[in-house]
């Protein structure tokens, strides 16, 4: 289960808090979709839950699985299960692809006290979990994203979800930059992931995802906190009045 | 007094002793090598020139007047023997190539240590074994008459591979060319290569050098290449891989349509400079030019490439990736010169360095002198610290911190490994860098 009480959060740079005093809770098994409009705080949320530089928790605490993950290293946290799927996942000049999965799927092996796995082994895992997503083994022989087209970076990011098989997943803007028939696959992709051990946060600006990938509940997120809660019917209710609400909120 | 003219700039204490070991030893040096008259004529130009220093441009950032302070001993060419299982593990990833082998020890061609192919359409033997006193690899080719370097090693040249690759001659390997140094003492040693490629021929040399015992000391190496027309040359060096100063001169001519791929990897050297003259004489002619530069401690490694497009229609590709860790300092210095005849030349050259650690030094110096106006000419240079970013993208992943860091330190320098076509020299050249990260880069 992941426990999110009353956080803050600023930038480390400058004097600017982002997120303002959020409270979350993502039982086990449960996908929670968070919406809400630009600069909400949204991708602060996932870069904080991924442990990356650059921002300062000021008070509250993030809590997985009864444990506090502020204070681990990024790869401590994907050891303990949390997996960012990037809104913008980066290009690696150099670095093979196969090359990048192999290591990663056996650090995390390595950490969570399982055996790594043989290269013929991972290969096969790699050529199996590729095909679902229509990634071919060959794309992998290439360095990690580069030339990729955008549908193809974030097929290629459901496909290293599916290796290193976390248990918390949080989806920062998957479906931006999708056409329809990359929506399913990533979509069916992530809906094969569902299962009573995972919890899934999917971060979205817009409703389509989630006539993919149905919630079990939406939370509306404006001004650095959640502003509302509700089932997936809130989502449709925001697709028709949009985030004027929230803003005015605020005002 | 005045200050003015250079000849009356005083001798360095290294011009001095270079001048006295060549007197004491000149008497013993292999005549197959260079006749005595050729020797004192070479070190007569070397007297009126002096060791190089930052005022010449083209030595701008290696100044050999400063840095280069005590002189080895000069090898004379006598035979040392070495033991083939030692050598093995002292090249390391080296060792297990498939390839034939011509070794030399201490300045010396070993018989015993070597391999050498008995294919009818090319001849490969030692300059110890076969050559007048005139030799092609002596005498005056290129820009580099009043070299002084080229002058030591006209002097003191030992010995040396000749291959000579007859029209369409292919090798089943390539050739390994190994030079050793056994024994206490620190040597000069001394070597000049050879390579003529006959029309629509194909080669693939690989040359490195290494110490089996704790003798370290200076090289100076000079490489000579004609490449005939349709002919290819893959010429790959691995720089020392115990620490040696290390002087390299490569001339290549290029006939028409000819391929020409210099790799040249430095795993280190307290001292180092690669200098490549490439001329393309023929209509078509393709250079491919990388160079991966592992430098760390205070080390100083200099690649020096100067493109001749004489013909029109040619190509050149330069690319020089530097790791550099500690205080170390890389050199690079690219000049294309494209003459009035040399339209539609196509040349291109690219210089970026990582830099691991704040006191490094990169010096980057692209030049053009471009003659002909139908041209396509560019060069850049980057130098950079691993992306952050890129870091974080790793550990995100469940990368601890430092494999993350190792793991794109690598892919740096993977750009010029992978410009290796033979791909068992390209494995074992990547198990070198790796090792050399793993050592030095952390």
């Amino acid at each position: 289960m992941l426990e999110i009480t009353d956080l803050h959060v600023k930038l480390e740079e400058e004097d600017k808090e982002i997120i303002k005093g959020l409270s979350l809770t993502v039982p086990k098994g449960e996908v929670h979709a968070i919406m809400g409009p630009n600069g909400s705080g949204k991708s602060t949320l996932a870069y904080v839950l991924s442990g990356r530089d650059g921002y300062e928790v000021t008070g509250g605490d993030i809590r997985w699985n009864g444990e506090s993950i502020l204070e681990m290293e990024p790869e401590e946290r994907a050891a303990a299960g949390v997996f960012l799927a990037f809104q913008y996942p980066m290009e690696i000049p150099g670095v093979a692809g196969l090359t990048f999965l192999r290591t990663a799927v056996n650090a995390l092996r390595k950490a969570r006290g399982q055996d790594e796995l043989t290269t013929p082994a991972f290969l096969r895992l790699a050529k199996e979990k590729g095909a679902e997503l229509n990634i071919d083994i060959d794309m992998l022989k290439r360095p990690v994203n580069v030339g990729f087209s955008g549908g193809e970076k974030k097929r290629a990011e459901i496909l290293q979800m599916a290796l290193l098989e976390p248990s918390l997943c949080v989806l920062d803007e998957t479906d931006s930059g999708l056409d329809i028939d990359a929506l399913r696959i990533v979509s069916e992709g992530v809906n094969a992931l569902r299962s009573p051990e995972r919890s899934m946060l999917l971060i979205t600006h817009y409703q389509r995802l989630l006539n993919y990938i149905v919630p079990d509940q939406v939370h509306v997120l404006a001004h650095g906190r959640i502003q509302k809660s509700g089932d997936k019917s809130l989502a449709l209710e925001l697709e028709k009045s949009g985030y004027a609400e929230y803003s005015e909120k605020a005002a | 007094m005045t200050m003015s003219a250079p000849a009356q700039i005083s001798k360095t204490p290294a011009e001095e002793a270079l001048q006295r070991n060549f007197e004491a030893v000149v008497d013993a040096l292999p005549a197959q090598a260079g006749s005595g008259a050729a020797r004192r004529a070479a070190m007569a130009r070397f007297d009126a020139l002096g060791l190089p220093h930052r005022r010449m441009e083209a030595w701008k950032y290696t100044d050999l007047r400063t840095s280069l302070r005590d002189v080895s001993e000069p090898a004379v060419g006598t035979a040392a023997g070495i033991d083939a299982a030692t050598l093995d593990g002292a090249l390391g990833a080296l060792a297990a190539l498939d390839v034939y082998r011509a070794v030399f020890v201490n300045g010396c061609f070993s018989a015993d240590l070597s391999s050498l192919p008995s294919a009818a359409d090319v001849e490969i033997a030692p300059l110890s074994a076969d050559r007048g006193a005139t030799g092609t690899a002596s005498g005056s080719d290129n820009a580099l008459d009043g070299e002084s370097i080229v002058a030591l090693n006209e002097a003191f040249v030992t010995d040396g591979l000749s291959i000579k690759a007859g029209t369409s001659a292919h090798l089943a390997k390539p050739i390994m060319i190994i030079s050793a140094r056994t024994g206490d003492s620190d040597l000069l040693v001394t070597l000049s290569h050879d390579f003529e490629l006959a029309p629509m021929s194909e080669l693939t040399v690989l040359e490195t050098a290494v110490s089996v015992g704790p003798a370290g000391g200076q090289s100076n190496t000079r490489v000579a290449t004609e490449i005939g027309d349709g002919a290819k040359l893959a010429h790959i060096k691995v720089g020392s891989l115990t620490p040696v100063v290390d002087l390299a001169t490569w001339t290549a001519r290029l006939g028409r349509d000819a391929t020409y791929k210099p790799a040249q990897f430095t795993p280190g050297a307290p001292l180092a400079r690669n200098q490549t003259f490439v001329t393309f004489e023929g209509e078509g002619g393709d250079l491919d030019f990388v160079a991966g530069v592992l430098a760390s401690g205070t080390d100083h490694v200099d690649t020096t490439i100067v493109v001749h497009h004489v013909a029109p229609g040619c190509r050149s590709r330069e690319l020089l990736k530097a790791v550099l860790n500690g205080k170390a300092r890389a050199v690079s210095q690219g000049k294309v010169i494209v003459d009035r005849e040399a339209q539609k030349t196509d040349g291109k050259q690219m210089a970026q360095a990582l830099m691991l650690s704040e006191d490094t030094e990169f010096d980057s110096k692209p030049e053009l002198e471009i003659y002909a106006d139908d041209v396509a000419c560019g060069h850049g240079s980057t130098s950079a610290q691993i992306d952050p970013e890129h870091v974080f993208y790793l550990r995100s992943r469940g990368i601890p911190e430092a494999i993350a860091q190792t793991m794109l330190t690598e892919a740096f320098v993977t750009e010029a490994i992978d410009a290796i076509d033979n791909e068992a020299i390209r494995g074992a050249v990547a198990q070198l860098a790796r090792d050399w990260l793993a050592a030095n880069a952390t």
